[in-house]
């Protein structure tokens, strides 16, 4: 109950204010100082409440301050202390005038999509001057939909479904693109506590284990992992496609064995006591990409200002995000029911690292989830040598043309740079999978080489 | 004795005392026990764990907590903190609304071409196959194409239930325009009363009961439908409150929920009897 | 002849069966009317009678032949020929006052509100149901409903009043009643009736002329009975007319035995254009407890 009643307040600070017309209460009562607020004053007010958040990540620090400066003069009560006009112009500056300001991005309620989610009640998006709408969508398949149809100007989506829309694999071909990966690691195996004595996949045979999607990282990683044990994912156990919402019921009822989910479904898990986290997704694959943030082309294309803009907004929140003393404040902004709608001690245990593992130890890895949006092209070409193994796309595949397509790595490069952050200074790396080296130079090679694969 | 009404009502209560008696005794009786997981448990990693966990606590909240949450729940019905999250008011609003846009448009459609149906054998024929394999289709079934070719969701859950309420009225109306007695359109034939005054004033209200009766199935239909579509597309809607509670394992406002669709749908449907009432006839 | 009011001209009704092979109903039929007449039309079922009351409504259409009255052949539904359905065929969502009203109001379309109310009230005292105006059709007895059609009916003031078996589903009691007042409206009124019936008193007591049709299929007019009974006559004493069962036991006797037979002996004579009009008239003297062949 205690838990729940600082969510309360906190969802109040963050989320909205009595009024509803302003993001969080600090925000409310300015403009309640200052009715005449015209947009440079809203950007002051957006990069205030982000410096307060910054001095005082500690939720009950801000409270205290914000209680003792009576919520009106933050400005002034910081002006001794930070040059608060300079930060604003530096942040409301841009290249070109945004030609859409007010935008919707559509997200799933997964800790993945916190930068993109975190950036509304931080303020990120409203200091490079875009009127977000951050949207809740009920699953991957929708948020697709909804951004083919245009419903979503961007959206939150798993990295393999901007290359499968682009490819035309499971819908019309529609050419999206990643201008930023929203996380890296992130994700767990979870198996019910029936379990807890079947830690080798080699017993897993019969197993019915859930991943969120077809055209996922979680698919991808799983098959892989259960491959690398010698146990076929078509043969030896049965795959299902199951909405992250449904996971943790499903695996109370028994209808499941386990899953390879986002979080914060695994922690869920374990905090519901019905499930153990057998491995992170990092110990399959240490930096691999999750979820990503995506347009599609058409809009990058026709709104390049609002794009930058964007993934400034993105690449900065990520930055924020990635910083481990922010993580615990994030946690709490992200939890309220207009964001991810979870208890804030599940987002915590998953944003720190330092968590149940649901067999009674307490576990410390603060690289659980990170939040580098570096969108690598060899990325994808990974992804798209795992579509090949594994039978969704057959032939031929240009995976260093679709890869760039994509991916926008190229573009982050530029925008990065011109934010003053030290992007790497390649747009594809090398990395290894279960100790397996890959080569983006050589993804056929790769393919031949698995045992086991449906290509 | 006691009337029926009130006998019956008595019982009614008394059935319901039982059932959150037992409902209670029920989720009360996981707690005492202890056994299991809480027993030698690292209070630091106790923290870390939900009270299903720690205590044993049943996920299912007893009837207590349930009303608890319900009136706070309904104390605050029209608060509005951003896209994702706003009051049940507004919520059961926005479900309305979209019902009422559905359920308006397939009246538009199923009564007139209930109409023609119900007059002319031939339409009835020509039609009669493609309403057969229409009519059972789920909405869930029907939400993938809407959204593909409307091309917004928001239009796709309205055009879901169109789809799916516009059956029974349909059929009904062309079942009740198809059995008007022969002899009240002998007597408006004999009057001279011309087709469209005819169809008002001796059709109309000889189908009407059986046109009701069709509008009350479809208003249901319609009803939970969109509890359906709004899981599915999300946004906003009774629905969507259902599945972001779901998706926060909150069993509290998931049953909470379900009354709300429960009382809301009786009330569509006491509206439309009441409708019933004023236009059935006795013979 | 030439200058009858109605004149059903060599009509015919077939009726196409299932399985490919039609049916007559009746054909070749001719009849005639003059304003004013009160016909009636007896005969077993399957004759064809409604058929023909229908094709008089205009209801239903005659396969060939023709229906003209004054001076117009009838080609479908008019307000100048009023139906009485067996049924009474109320509205039922309509008060007594509505379903009376409904047919005023399609009769005299530019009639305010409060006259076509106003003529309304006149019929419905007329048939005695003041005071019952806005009872609704299920609130009323048989007869009562009997009488809203009655009423109905008169209110358009048809030039020819078609009845269905009108009083057939009603009580004795009720049903007598209910004659007298129509006997009465229609020589206050000078209406031309068509009544179909099977009852064989009601038609003597109502009718001028009484139409005998044979059996179906391809029934025929076999004979008209002129109605020998004077024209004041009484229902209650209406046994003790010297002719009364004179025609009592033509018409029985024709019901019983020659509907069935006439076609198979046609008289030498018989045009089906015209056919025999026989007033069986008192063979004197009649006895007055004696039943007697006509």
């Amino acid at each position: 109950m205690a838990s729940k009643d600082t969510f309360r307040r906190f969802s109040r600070l963050f989320s909205g204010c009595a009024c509803g017309r302003h993001r969080s209460h600090a925000e409310h009562d300015m403009a309640a100082a200052r009715p005449a607020q015209d947009d440079a004053a809203r950007y002051a007010g957006a990069v205030e409440t982000a410096v307060v958040q910054a001095l005082f990540p500690q939720a009950a620090h801000r409270r205290a301050f914000l209680k003792a400066i009576g919520g009106t003069g933050i400005a002034a009560a910081l002006a001794p202390f930070l040059p608060l006009g300079a930060v604003t112009d530096a942040f409301a500056q841009g290249t070109g005038a945004i030609e859409k300001k007010d935008l919707k991005i559509g997200f799933i309620p997964i800790t993945c999509a916190t930068p993109i989610i975190m950036a509304h009640p931080l303020g990120f998006y409203s200091k490079h001057g875009l009127n977000v709408e951050v949207v809740k969508t009920a699953g991957w398949a929708v948020v697709r939909d909804k951004t083919i149809n245009k419903e979503y100007d961007a959206a939150h989506m798993l990295s393999p479904m901007p290359i499968a829309i682009s490819m035309g694999l499971g819908s019309n071909p529609i050419p999206f693109s990643v201008p930023a990966i929203e996380n890296i690691n992130g994700q767990a195996i979870t198996l019910a506590m029936k379990h807890k004595d079947k830690r080798n996949p080699k017993d897993w045979k019969g197993f019915k284990l859930a991943i969120p999607f077809d055209y996922s990282m979680h698919n991808y990683l799983l098959r892989y992992y259960l491959a690398e044990h010698g146990v076929d994912p078509d043969a030896d156990v049965q795959l299902r496609s199951v909405p992250p919402p449904e996971m943790v019921a499903n695996l109370r009822a028994d209808n499941i064995d386990g899953f390879l989910a986002p979080d914060n479904i695994c922690q869920r898990a374990v905090y519901d006591g019905v499930g153990f986290i057998h491995i992170l997704s990092k110990e399959i694959w240490d930096g691999h990409p999750c979820c990503s943030f995506t347009a599609s082309q058409e809009f990058v294309t026709a709104n390049p200002n609002t794009y930058a803009a964007l993934l400034r907004a993105i690449i900065d929140a990520s930055a924020y995000a990635q910083k481990p003393e922010n993580r615990k404040g994030i946690a709490e902004a992200i939890a309220p029911a207009n964001y991810l709608n979870a208890p804030p001690v599940v987002l915590e245990q998953v944003l720190t690292g330092t968590y149940a593992d649901g067999l009674g130890n307490i576990k410390k890895d603060p690289d659980r989830v990170s939040f580098e949006p570096f969108p690598y092209e060899s990325f994808a070409v990974w992804i798209l040598t795992q579509m090949k193994r594994w039978g969704q796309v057959k032939g031929e595949v240009d995976y260093q043309g679709i890869a760039k397509k994509v991916f926008l790595a190229t573009e982050a490069q530029k925008v990065m740079k011109e934010m003053g952050l030290n992007p790497p200074a390649a747009t594809s790396k090398s990395f290894s999978v279960m100790g397996k080296p890959f080569d983006p130079a050589k993804p056929e090679e790769y393919v031949a080489s698995f045992a086991i694969k449906r290509a | 004795m006691l009337p029926l009404r009130l006998r019956a009502a008595l019982l009614s209560v008394l059935i319901l005392v039982v059932f959150l008696l037992a409902w209670q005794g029920a989720t009360a009786g996981f707690g005492g026990g202890g056994g299991g997981p809480a027993t030698g448990m690292d209070p630091e990693y106790a923290k870390l764990m939900g009270l299903t966990a720690t205590t044993g606590k049943s996920a299912m909240p007893s009837p207590v907590e349930v009303g608890r949450q319900l009136w706070a729940v309904l104390s605050d019905p029209f608060y509005d903190k951003g896209p994702n999250d706003k009051g049940l008011g507004i919520q059961l609003a926005f479900s309305l609304a979209r019902v009422l846009i559905g359920y308006g448009i397939a009246v538009a459609v199923a009564i007139p071409l209930g109409f023609v149906i119900g007059m002319s054998p031939l339409m009835s024929r020509a039609l009669d196959p493609f309403i057969q394999v229409l009519k059972p289709i789920s909405p869930l079934a029907w939400m993938p194409l809407a959204l593909y070719t409307i091309k917004d969701s928001g239009i796709s859950a309205v055009f879901v239930i169109f789809i799916c309420s516009v059956w029974p009225m349909l059929l009904n109306t062309a079942f009740g325009v198809a059995s008007v007695r022969k002899e009240w359109l002998n007597v408006a034939r004999t009057l001279e009363v011309g087709p469209l005054k005819r169809a008002f004033t001796i059709i109309l209200p000889a189908a009407a009961p059986t046109i009701l009766t069709g509008m009350r199935i479809s208003i249901g239909i319609a009803w939970l439908v969109i509890v359906a579509a709004e899981m599915l597309v999300g946004g906003t809607g009774i629905g969507y409150f259902v599945w972001n509670e779901w998706n926060n394992l909150s069993i509290t406002n998931v049953i909470i929920a379900i009354l709300v669709i429960g009382v809301m749908g009786m009330m569509l449907d006491q509206i439309l009897a009441t409708v019933a009432r004023l236009v059935t006839f006795p013979e | 002849m030439t200058q009858s009011y109605l004149s059903i001209e060599g009509i015919a009704r077939r009726f196409q069966a299932p399985g490919g092979k039609g049916s007559t109903v009746f054909e070749d039929l001719w009849f005639s009317m003059n304003k004013g007449d009160f016909a009636a039309i007896i005969g077993h079922s399957g004759c064809g009678k409604t058929t023909v009351l229908n094709i008089l409504a205009g209801l239903d259409a005659p396969d060939e032949g023709a229906v003209v009255m004054d001076g117009k052949a009838i080609e479908g539904p008019s307000l100048d020929r009023a139906v009485i359905f067996q049924s009474h065929a109320l509205l039922p969502w309509k008060s007594v006052l509505g379903n009376v009203a409904y047919a005023v109001a399609s009769r005299h379309r530019d009639w305010s509100r409060d006259r076509v109310r106003a003529h309304a009230e006149r019929f419905i005292e007329v048939v005695g149901l003041k005071g019952a105006e806005h009872k609704k059709p299920a609130e009323l007895s048989g007869g009562m409903k009997q009488r809203v059609g009655i009423a109905r009916a008169l209110s358009i003031e048809p030039k020819m009043l078609l009845m269905d078996e009108p009083f057939s589903a009603l009580d004795a009691l009720t049903r007598g009643t209910l004659q007298d007042e129509v006997r009465r409206i229609c020589l206050e009124t000078g209406q031309t009736v068509f009544m179909i019936t099977h009852d064989v008193d009601e038609a003597i007591y109502l009718a001028d002329r009484i139409v005998l049709m044979t059996n179906g299929p391809q029934a025929c007019v076999a004979e008209i009975v002129d109605n020998p009974l004077p024209r004041d006559r009484r229902r209650l004493d209406l046994h003790k007319q010297p002719d009364f069962y004179a025609v009592r036991n033509h018409l029985i006797d024709f019901l019983v035995e020659r509907s069935r037979t006439f076609k198979d002996g046609l008289p030498p004579d018989y045009d089906r254009r015209r056919p025999p009009v026989v007033r069986p008239a008192h063979l004197p003297p009649t006895p007055p407890d004696g039943v007697r062949a006509a």
